[in-house]
């Protein structure tokens, strides 16, 4: 083939792929109306799928395999399929993937992010509000954990599994071998770091290499000044870092780095090492939801600290807008319905499961979603196991939105790494605030337009 | 010029290997090409920005020069660690005359590990705290001022995770280059050696001339391999802290894959495949100027 010919030849397959790809992208909505939560017809069992982010042998799957076995009893010819990926990064790949290729189970899991958005504007997912209405449960949820699901405009298309509250966890021994108090205000914890780090103790265990922990820090200061306004308006590029509440956030985290507040080496630390240092008496605070119970507050916990472990909540700010009783008490990854694959059968399997569902989950010694069923305390537990349920109980409606479900994914990843190099002392506050508010107007503006 | 029957041979055994080539390798590049010019999430449709993305890359995006200079330094610790560490073994693999298998086998040995176990064996070796082997190593002769979390320290997180990719390789690349220093033939280096030449003479004038060609190939196995480089710096820091550790790779696979910017990542994707070009070309041309000096 001469030269000529072979440019023509390149020239036109790129052109086709260039084609083939525009088509590709007219992607069309959902199959049935999202509103449409009751449809007509038959119920004709068939194995339907949920795609999901969910420890493997944790209560949410057990209690879900135990409804769907019991349903399939009735229903000869059901199976709930379940595919879990607990890794949280691999998970959002393999659900990004399988929106993009229309390939989406009957139910996934998806957290309220900027892509949940736009697939709930396609009319991709069913609405959770209308469904669970229809149901007759929607009354039954916690109001903090349905919305912990919503969207900004306050639509839900999500329905929340679990509830959790993320509390600060101590050592008490190595706090009064300090001579420490529990920090009243979060300004007090530059202080409590100093201290701890005098008497020769980690103040505080932190999991750097899943980069969610230390953003959770990075929410606090804003959520006490102004509810998660900040983060809603952020996200949009209509607030900057440079504001009031953004520069207090800014430098009280850029003042926990130079306390020295997290261990060495922290962004190369994974999950289970923090909580070992925590949990092997090494560091004095660690902060993390009820999800840990089991390893935190019964006698799998370590019996050299067990005696000495307790907790305390978020604390507050001087002239915070949010009450004391008001932080981080998320309800999980939401579990989405698929409105193309919605049928009566799956309408009649949520109605079983979703109704039996709080009291199951909560024998496993799990905080149920609802206000209807009662955690069963495991036999194991200590003390601190019936406080830190009774604490779920005592949450205020409004919960800190962790901010890597609030901010588009550039902006997000870009936030994550900054607050490394903050904390770390390898840039400035100045810096991190140009450096962010720069991003954010780029990605973030477009994410939400 | 080969007979009718025979070219017609020829092209019945090259075309599928072609086609399959075809397929494999230049559609999923003309696809990247295509795809670059565009904006796309995966879920809505896809909008046409012209030359935006690299205009971005290129103009923009701080992040990706910061990314294509941490390539470029773990590009060279990899060469200098496969390339200087094979031909330094090889050579001395040459001169020793009991034990090479056992050698050989071991230096091969990392480039049979599976990039997971080796990732998390250096995420050991590295460690601060529980104390790793390398600080224990620091300790013990009485360097323990210099121990530290490699991982995190934005000075040290390069090189911490180039190691483990040059040194995995280094066995490969010493077994290619041990097998070309064994064609030497033997009666060059003792004519050489009669006439009074020196081993660093011996070396430079007779064996390296000869083993250029293999040189050659090794090198363009070896800097294409690392340009691509991926899984162990994903695996060891996902490219932090912050950006310390960032190559354009796993940039353009977060973009991809975390971003869900597919337009973007594509056009960081073409640019690799110009980087490697470009590369190859870079060590094709200077090894042929060589030659001909």
């Amino acid at each position: 083939m001469n030269p000529t010919r072979l440019t023509v030849a390149a020239g036109a397959a790129a052109t086709a792929l260039l084609l083939a790809g525009c088509s590709g992208g007219g992607l069309g909505g959902g199959g049935t109306d999202p509103a449409d939560v009751a449809p007509a017809g038959e119920v004709e069992p068939r194995e339907i799928s949920w795609l999901l982010s969910r420890p493997a042998d944790g209560g949410v799957i057990t209690t879900m395999e135990q409804l769907a076995d019991e349903y399939a009893a009735e229903h000869p010819g059901f199976e709930l399929n379940l595919i879990t990926t607990p890794d949280r990064p691999s998970y959002i790949q393999r659900l990004e993937t399988l929106a993009a290729a229309k390939e989406l189970p009957e139910l996934f899991d998806i957290d309220a992010t900027p892509f949940a958005q736009k697939l709930a504007d396609q009319g991709r997912m069913m609405d959770a509000e209308a469904l669970l209405t229809d149901i007759g449960v929607h009354d039954d949820y916690r109001p903090a954990a349905l919305s912990y699901q919503r969207f900004d405009d306050g639509s839900l298309y999500m329905v929340p599994f679990e509830f959790q509250v993320e509390l600060f966890w101590y050592n008490t021994a190595l706090f009064e071998k300090a001579g420490v108090e529990v920090p009243a205000t979060l300004d007090d914890f530059p202080a409590m770091c100093e201290d701890l780090r005098a008497a020769g103790t980690t103040p505080i265990a932190l999991d750097g290499q899943d980069q969610w922990p230390l953003e959770r820090y990075m929410a606090y200061q804003p959520f006490r000044a102004s509810g998660n306004d900040f983060v809603r308006d952020l996200k949009r590029a209509d607030a900057s870092l440079a504001d009031p509440v953004g520069r207090d956030a800014v430098a009280w985290i850029a003042a926990l780095g130079e306390a020295g507040c997290f261990q060495e080496g922290f962004s190369s630390t994974g999950y289970a090492d923090a909580q070992a240092l925590f949990t092997s008496g090494k560091a004095a605070v660690y902060n993390i939801g009820t999800w840990e119970l089991a390893n935190l507050a019964t006698d799998a916990l370590d019996a050299g600290v067990r005696d000495d472990v307790d907790y305390f909540t978020l604390p507050v700010t001087d002239g915070a807008a949010t009450a004391e009783n008001e932080y981080v008490s998320p309800s999980g990854i939401g579990m989405a319905v698929n409105a193309r694959t919605y049928d009566p059968l799956v309408r009649d399997f949520l109605e079983f499961a979703l109704t039996r569902y709080p009291e199951l989950y909560a024998k496993t010694g799990a905080i149920s979603p609802t206000t209807t069923a009662e955690t069963t305390i495991p036999d194991n537990a200590t003390p601190l196991y019936e406080r830190a349920v009774a604490e779920a109980d005592a949450v205020g409606d409004v919960s800190a939105m962790p901010w890597d479900t609030q901010l588009d994914p550039t902006s997000n990843s870009r936030l994550q790494q900054e607050l490394t190099l903050l904390v770390q002392g390898d840039i400035t506050a100045d810096e991190f605030v140009t450096t962010m508010d720069a991003t954010i107007a780029e990605h973030g503006a477009a994410a939400f337009e | 010029m080969l007979p009718h029957r025979s070219r017609v041979a020829v092209l019945v055994f090259l075309l599928p290997p072609l086609l399959l080539y075809g397929v494999a390798v230049l559609l999923p590049i003309l696809q990247s090409l295509g795809l670059s010019l565009f904006r796309w999430d995966g879920i809505t449709p896809m909008e046409f920005v012209g030359l935006d993305n690299y205009v971005r890359m290129l103009g923009r995006d701080d992040v990706f020069w910061q990314a294509f200079a941490n390539t470029l330094g773990y590009l060279a610790i990899c060469l200098v660690l496969q390339l200087g560490g094979a031909l330094v073994v090889a050579s001395l693999l040459v001169a020793l005359r009991r034990g090479r298998e056992l050698i050989k086998t071991l230096y091969l040995l990392p480039a049979v590990i599976s990039t997971v176990a080796i990732a998390f064996l250096f995420r050991q070796i590295y460690s601060l705290d529980p104390v790793g082997l390398l600080n224990q190593a620091l300790d013990m002769v009485g360097l323990d001022g210099l121990q530290q979390a490699w991982l995190s320290n934005v000075s040290t997180v390069l090189v911490a995770v180039s190691v483990p990719e040059g040194w995995r390789f280094t066995g490969l690349y010493m077994l290619i280059i041990y097998a070309a220093l064994m064609a030497v033939p033997a009666e060059l280096e003792e004519a050489a050696r009669l006439d009074g030449a020196s081993r660093w003479q011996v070396f430079t004038k007779i064996r390296f001339p000869y083993i250029r060609p293999v040189w050659v190939t090794t090198a363009i196995m070896a800097t294409t391999y690392a340009l691509r480089g991926f899984d162990i710096p994903y695996l060891l820091t996902n490219g932090g802290p912050g950006q310390a550790s960032e190559l354009v790779t796993t940039y353009m696979y977060k973009s991809a894959f975390s971003h869900t910017d597919y337009g973007y990542a594509s056009a960081i994707s073409v640019f690799i495949v110009v980087e490697c070009l470009v590369a190859v070309g870079l060590i094709i041309a200077l090894l042929r100027r060589k030659e001909n000096a």
